[in-house]
């Protein structure tokens, strides 16, 4: 109850002395303070500083190949006709596959899957031109290896294209067999036509649509660790294993909270010209969004994710502990942000779960801004959520370091003896 | 000797289990985030595929013709029409606010145009930013624009007095019969999840196994703990890991079990060979821990890039890029990662069912990474006897 009721005394002697210049002052003491701690401690530079720099490159270098080309396939063709021997050079002609080889039966086709020479089957019936010429039906199967999506995407849609038009080509002649020529045999065939456009990320590009979330992942997880391991040193070198240093809070909790976020601040906006600006220039990833509404928009993500940081800093006991223990909560983050598995159908308590984290908002408002042109206004959900969360993690904050310098008078009675001397001075 | 590396051992293997428990961030480590992977990754991809995705249309026709295909769209299985919007500008707006992954435009007289037979178009727009519900959105309305045309084709063919079995194949002459080697349903969670508990659990192995021996090297007991091997780095780094290997082993199996068993994922092989894979990969990355903390013996150092390496590991294993179309140089770099090796051999064993014959050297190479330690043996020695690296 002491400590209490002399906490309340300092913090009224600190009331009388808030004029504006000694805020000032005292936020600027404390960023100098903590500048310093930054910059001589090397694993705080490898986060905050190496980090942002070597893994947006990384990353991008990881893929550079945008789509796939060439996936070999192989072709078992029991046909052997004029017609299965066009389906082959067809698929052949296509970007995304290549005719591996020709096998003589599924089973060595499939050996030939089986050591990964292969990806995908296409296996061609006895009877294909006997059914094709007796205007019947005919089957082409084709089997696809799916131990990464991409090759089932690029099988998929490469087959289904090119034997598409082949049957289109066949379908006329059928039709023109049934005296239906020229202009109406066109019109039969393809009474009504279809066009796929792709909006945003028109090349269907891996990278385009991976790496501008990956590098909102990596500005907030490199700042999460350099903010938690500077807590967590704090914690191990000062005398009384509290989260802020007695030594340095006598300037009062704000200054602190503002003096520490605003270095912060300053180092991650630099990031954000880099990370979001120059890296998709290089690697000719998506960027037709406005570069102000880009910065207008990543204030308050910087802002929710630092204080979000600090916030969670309070239970981070040692230098490394939320390295380990939360490394693997990017991989979380990345499905929790709506990217790969949709948004609309996160629902429940994974919904919520992840609107809790900056991340999220961050990703999706860059991701509309920067890939789909969106302007502010169109992303005000997650704008405002970004500024909801700065207050909501600006309050925990404030209270986490208020209760650890709480902690810090409880443990050590001698100290608010001094640190009531020091203020009152 | 043998018996006397057993009793040090098992000497170490006892503090190592006093150690766990007087931190949390042990038991936090291993059963607190393999359970909550476990969880997470069960619970959110439980659909298996993302199903009933918002796209708009917008119907500038407005006929009986466009309105049964409008609702014809509904019942494909990726999409939920949510929104009839007015014009192009007002459906771009709305998919630049994500609130739909595509959009079809249907455009006035698409019937009359139909009926005279001026071909007419049905444009649909897709929003590829979110690759996975762009493709999968663009994959039913493309399917049912065929549908629907053929449906088109069949009335005009009948008008022109072919019979039904005349019509059947000139509307579809070559018929398209797809098949997924091992994962039929396209099962998104079942593609996935093979890849990232492993690699969750490949990653909890690594930096617990450079925590456990860096913390000893910063807080300065490293010499204790040697002396409690007998001076053995042998028996210190045998002793102070088995407790991990048994913890992550059992957390792999339970993995493992919860896959095949509880979810039912395809499993061409006996579950024994998962097994295997599962405890090879936790050995393996305990091989590569300590690899990282002998050549880095400062425990920030050592979790760092034991972090980096267990997060780029997924990219390596080639689940989600395949690795034959990464850049040249770093194809050969993705063998120095544990999780390559079993993913190829999740791929072999329980996708495609191949013999084991095609899996026994990706068993041995997992196995092999246990020799890493050989090459820092020495230097880790003198880290541990000396404790002269910063501790910062």
């Amino acid at each position: 109850m002491l400590f209490t009721t002399k906490c309340k005394i300092i913090m009224d002697v600190k009331k009388n002395s808030y004029t504006f210049k000694s805020l000032l002052s005292g936020i600027w003491q404390n960023f100098i303070h903590e500048l310093k701690t930054t910059f001589t401690d090397r694993g705080v530079v490898i986060l905050l500083i190496v980090g942002p720099f070597i893994y947006p490159l990384l990353y991008g270098v990881m893929y550079l190949n945008e789509t796939l080309v060439d996936v070999p396939v192989g072709i078992v063709d029991n046909s052997q006709s004029m017609l299965s021997h066009q389906i082959a050079r067809n698929l052949d002609a296509t970007e995304a596959l290549k005719v591996y080889s020709n096998y003589s039966s599924m089973s060595e086709a499939r050996q030939a899957f089986n050591n990964r020479e292969i990806h995908g089957i296409v296996f061609i019936p006895r009877d294909l031109n006997r059914k094709i010429s007796m205007n019947e039906q005919a089957v082409v199967s084709v089997y696809s290896d799916i131990s990464s999506f991409m090759y089932y995407r690029s099988i998929y849609q490469s087959t289904t294209y090119s034997l598409l038009s082949l049957s289109k080509n066949i379908q006329i002649q059928r039709l023109n067999s049934k005296g239906i020529t020229g202009e109406s045999a066109l019109m039969v065939a393809d009474p009504l036509r279809y066009q796929n456009i792709s909006l945003y990320n028109a090349g269907v590009g891996f990278a385009s649509f991976l790496l501008p979330a990956i590098m909102i992942l990596i500005l907030f997880q490199t700042m999460f660790f350099g903010i938690t391991m500077l807590a967590g040193t704090s914690r191990e070198e000062n005398r009384f294993h509290v989260l802020v240093s007695p030594d340095i809070n006598r300037e009062g909790i704000l200054r602190v909270i503002t003096g520490k976020a605003f270095l912060y601040f300053l180092i991650y906006f630099m990031w954000i010209f880099y990370a979001l600006g120059i890296i998709p220039l290089i690697f000719n990833l998506p960027h037709i969004g406005n570069m102000i509404d880009i910065v207008i928009f990543m204030t308050p993500f910087l802002l929710a994710s630092i204080f979000f940081a600090m916030s969670v800093s309070v239970f981070i006991p040692n230098r490394e502990t939320s390295m380990v223990l939360f490394m693997f909560f990017s991989i979380i983050l990345i499905f929790l942000s709506g990217i790969t598995w949709p948004q609309s159908n996160i629902n429940g308590f994974w919904k919520i779960f992840a609107w809790l984290f900056p991340s999220t908002q961050g990703v999706q408002g860059y991701i509309k801004i920067n890939t789909m042109g969106a302007n502010l206004h169109q992303v005000r959900f997650e704008y405002v959520s970004l500024w909801v969360q700065t207050a909501l993690y600006f309050i925990t904050t404030f209270w986490t370091y208020r209760w650890q310098i709480k902690k810090s008078f409880a443990t050590n009675p001698e100290l608010s003896e001094t640190a009531d001397l020091q203020t009152t001075e | 000797m043998l018996n006397n590396n057993s009793f040090y051992i098992k000497q170490v293997f006892n503090r190592e289990l006093k150690r766990i428990i007087s931190r949390p961030i042990y038991l936090v480590g291993s059963f607190g985030v393999m359970i909550f992977c476990f969880v997470f990754f069960m619970t959110f991809f439980k659909d298996g595929q993302p199903e009933k995705m918002p796209v708009a249309v917008v119907d500038m026709d407005n006929s009986s013709f466009s309105r049964q295909f409008i609702s014809n769209l509904q019942t494909c299985q990726h999409v939920d029409v949510v929104q009839h919007l007015q014009s192009f500008s007002e459906a771009r707006d709305q998919m630049q606010r994500g609130n739909n992954y595509a959009f079809v435009f249907i455009k006035r007289n698409l019937y009359n145009n139909t009926v005279t037979n001026s071909r007419p178009e049905i444009t649909f727009y897709v929003n590829n930013a979110y690759m996975v519900a762009g493709s999968l959105a663009a994959k039913d309305i493309s399917y049912l624009c065929l549908m629907t045309s053929g449906g088109v084709q069949r009335q005009v063919l009948r008008a022109k007095g072919l019979n039904e079995s005349q019509i059947m194949g000139i509307v579809q002459p070559v018929m398209i019969d797809t098949h997924l080697i091992g994962n039929p349903w396209a099962n998104y969670g079942m593609y996935l999840l093979n890849v990232l508990l492993p690699a969750m659990l490949q990653l909890m192995v690594l930096m617990l196994t450079t925590f456990s021996i860096g913390v000893e090297l910063k807080e300065r007991t490293s010499k204790a703990w040697l002396e409690t091997a007998g001076n053995s780095i042998f028996a210190g780094l045998m002793g102070k890991l088995l407790p991990y290997t048994l913890i992550f082993t059992l957390l792999g199996v339970v993995g493992n079990l919860l896959l095949y068993r509880f979810m039912n994922f395809t499993l061409l092989s006996g579950i024994g060979w998962m097994f295997l894979a599962t405890f090879l990969l936790v050995v393996a990355a305990q091989g590569l821990g300590i690899l990282f903390v002998g050549v880095l013996p400062v425990l920030r150092d050592a979790v760092t890039v034991a972090g980096v390496f267990g997060t780029l590991s997924i990219t390596a294993a080639g689940a989600t890029f395949p690795v034959e179309q990464l850049p040249y140089f770093l194809r050969a770099l993705t063998s120095a990662f544990p999780l390559r090796h079993y993913f190829l051999i999740y791929v072999n064993q329980a996708l495609n069912g191949t013999a084991i014959s095609f899996s026994v050297t990706k068993y041995i190479i997992l196995f092999a990474f246990t020799l890493l330690p050989l090459f820092v043996y020495k230097r880790l020695k003198n880290a541990a006897i000396y404790m002269n690296n910063p501790a910062k």
